[in-house]
């Protein structure tokens, strides 16, 4: 590698003369290297110096509105959608209401690059059928629209839908932070403990983003 | 010709950086990407000298993390080599010619590492035809000869169609023919795009393009890596630790490079600046949202006021260097330091002091450096330390991206939620199946 050090000793002296060059709009160095003339070459640094001096990197990043709402047309779920914290085990917390979703708030939203996370309960003792009843039905290609607080919706295509056991929950593919907009829904699956009065496995849909 | 030293280091310092992202304990070594230079030197120690060819990574992920920095490279090269050709700039096309020649050496020795000797010169017969293809493209288009023109993009799209017969045989088929020559395909007509767009002046598009045509090609290392492991060894590029490495891999060195074209671009006048500055916003926001994936909106807001001031303080420094401008040099590059300070503290403060403040500090400071030496050269058309200081940068930038995640990673996967969700009491689920 070339010392950084020596490299910068051997730049003033160039960097003065190519200076004067491009002032007087003369191209004698360029010459010597067989470049073309370029007579602008003054006018030019000095349109792209002045364009530089007026840059201004972007700011004012704003977060993307919360998730208000979520249809999956294919199964025909419309729901709103609750806020989830996390529980005092760690575990997310579910919805309080079986006919409704919820996303996970301490996640990404949806549209957002991340993986944005929905839970829904597939059924209660009480209800029967609760609003992901049918989640596992959900194929590669059905689409799911999420809903934000100011109208806008983020489209997701389903990429696959699968089924593990709650001992083996993939907390990376769910819940590891990644930078393709993803969206994942979980619901529960497999068969019932009925001593416990819980499945055994989650069903989870693994989708990204569309539109 | 100059010393292949370059490219060597680049493969031998992300080497090294991953080696250092894979460690479980926070060691000070890890936390030093920047001192990547240094880490490289200890790597290199241990393949037996610092003038060791490219590495044959042994790891999937390391023969990834090298083809993705070597191609997107390569295609950063080619497209500026093609702006060289239309600006008529025979001392930076030069610098360009040999530097592409030296990366496509390397990156056939990486790929010959990877699938055996044989296929290594196969795909450097390859490469060396599209490279040589896609400057005559740029050079008919600079002399206005539609016949030439129209030559060598028939001849760009064989390269694709040969590289895909390449990528299938030498795969085994885990690649086919079809795939692999429409991913390259892409790749050329992203490079025709982009010289279409700068000879006519739209600069937009002309960045916008190169923008993508680095990304596509980043994509395309991962995805070459891939083709040559068998799928078990593979799944190994597919995890989520591994793929945010990818993904923060390609844009903090993206924004390293979106950097050197607006501080040459200075050079070049307002609608060539506008453009290139345009991307490098386009970037801030895509590393902006990408760090509001892991530590929420409030911090990532912080983030990108901290990161606006450190692109904010490289632009004034090369605006003070293309205006001749001495004592607005010297403030400029005092107050990068502040800025260095700054985005330092954030990026210690998120991984929870995984990462020491010091060796970020550093880190940060060297790539500030690599950055003013990138610019002095240019200045004063010593491209070929341009080219070095690019390189160099690059190289020490994607280790601090791999450090980066690494720390991100210790911090981040104790916070995450555990288990599974009880969501389901009825057992109506289990009966109607």
């Amino acid at each position: 590698m070339t010392p950084i050090g020596g490299r910068r000793r051997l730049g003033g002296g160039l960097a003065g003369l190519v200076a004067l060059v491009l002032v007087a709009g003369c191209s004698a160095a360029s010459a010597e290297r067989g470049d073309p003339p370029r007579p602008a070459a003054a006018a030019t640094t000095a349109s792209g110096t002045a364009a530089a001096r007026s840059f201004h990197s972007t700011r004012g990043y704003r977060a993307t509105p919360v998730p208000v709402r979520i249809e999956i047309p294919r199964i025909k779920v419309a729901s709103p959608l609750d806020r989830l914290g996390r529980a005092a085990d760690r575990t997310v917390e579910v919805p309080v209401r079986w006919e409704r979703a919820g996303w996970y708030d301490e996640g990404t939203r949806p549209g957002d690059p991340g993986s944005a996370v929905i839970l829904g309960h597939v059924d209660s003792r009480e209800d029967g059928p609760a609003v992901f009843f049918r989640l596992r039905e959900l194929r590669r290609g059905d689409e799911i629209v999420v809903t934000r607080a100011d109208g806008s919706k983020a489209r997701f295509a389903v990429d696959r839908t699968e089924q593990f056991p709650k001992s083996r929950f993939p907390t990376d593919a769910v819940y590891y932070p990644t930078l393709t907009p993803a969206l994942r829904l979980v619901t529960c699956g497999g068969s019932f403990d009925a001593t416990a009065g819980h499945y055994r496995s989650n069903v989870i849909v693994f989708a990204t983003l569309r539109a | 010709m100059r010393p292949r030293t370059a490219p060597v280091a680049l493969a031998v310092v992300l080497l090294a950086a991953l080696a250092a992202c894979d460690s479980k304990a926070p060691e000070p070594s890890a936390a030093s990407a920047p001192s990547t230079t240094q880490a490289a030197g200890e790597h290199a120690g241990h393949q037996g000298g610092a003038t060791a060819p490219a590495a044959s990574p042994a790891k999937p992920k390391e023969l990834a993390a090298a083809l993705e920095q070597y191609f997107a490279v390569h295609t950063l090269l080619a497209v500026r080599q093609a702006r060289s050709v239309l600006t008529a700039n025979g001392a930076y096309r030069e610098a360009a010619d040999h530097e592409l020649e030296e990366y496509t050496e390397e990156l056939s020795e990486l790929v010959g590492g990877a699938y055996g000797d044989a296929q290594g010169t196969r795909f450097k017969e390859v490469w060396e035809r599209t490279t040589a293809d896609a400057s005559s493209y740029a050079q008919a288009l600079a002399a206005g000869d539609d016949a030439a023109k129209a030559k060598a993009r028939q001849a760009l799209l064989a390269d694709a169609g040969a590289y895909g017969t390449w990528l299938a045989g030498a795969s085994d088929g885990r690649v086919g023919a079809g795939d692999g020559a429409a991913q390259l395909k892409t790749h050329v007509q992203q490079l025709m795009d982009h010289d279409d767009a700068f000879a006519a002046k739209d600069y937009d598009r002309a960045y916008r393009v190169e923008r993508e045509a680095y990304e596509h090609m980043f994509a395309a290392g991962t995805e070459l890596a891939r083709a040559g492991v068998a799928p078990k060894a593979a799944a190994s590029l597919d995890t989520p630790v591994e793929k945010l490495r990818t993904a923060f891999a390609m844009l903090l060195g993206e924004h390293m490079q979106l950097i050197i074209d607006a501080q040459r671009a200075t050079f070049a006048g307002a609608p060539e600046f506008n453009a290139a500055a345009a991307q490098v916003n386009a970037n801030t926001d895509a590393l902006t949202k990408g760090m509001g994936a892991i530590v929420g909106p409030k911090k990532a807001e912080e983030f990108q006021a901290a990161w606006a001031e450190h692109v904010e303080g490289l632009l004034d420094y090369s605006t003070a260097v293309a205006g001749h401008d001495d004592a607005e040099r010297a403030v400029a590059r005092e107050k990068m330091r502040g800025y260095g300070a700054r985005l330092a503290l954030y990026l210690s403060d998120i991984v929870r002091n995984e990462l020491p403040l010091e060796p970020i500090t550093k880190a940060l400071g060297e790539h500030d450096q690599h950055l003013v030496d990138q610019v002095d050269a240019y200045a004063a058309k010593r491209f070929d330390e341009a080219q070095e200081s690019e390189v160099e940068g690059y190289g020490q930038m994607l280790g601090v991206a791999n450090t980066l995640v690494g720390a991100l990673q210790r911090t981040v996967k104790p916070q995450l939620p555990v288990g599974g969700s009880q969501t389901g009491g009825g057992s109506t689920a289990t009966w109607r199946r």
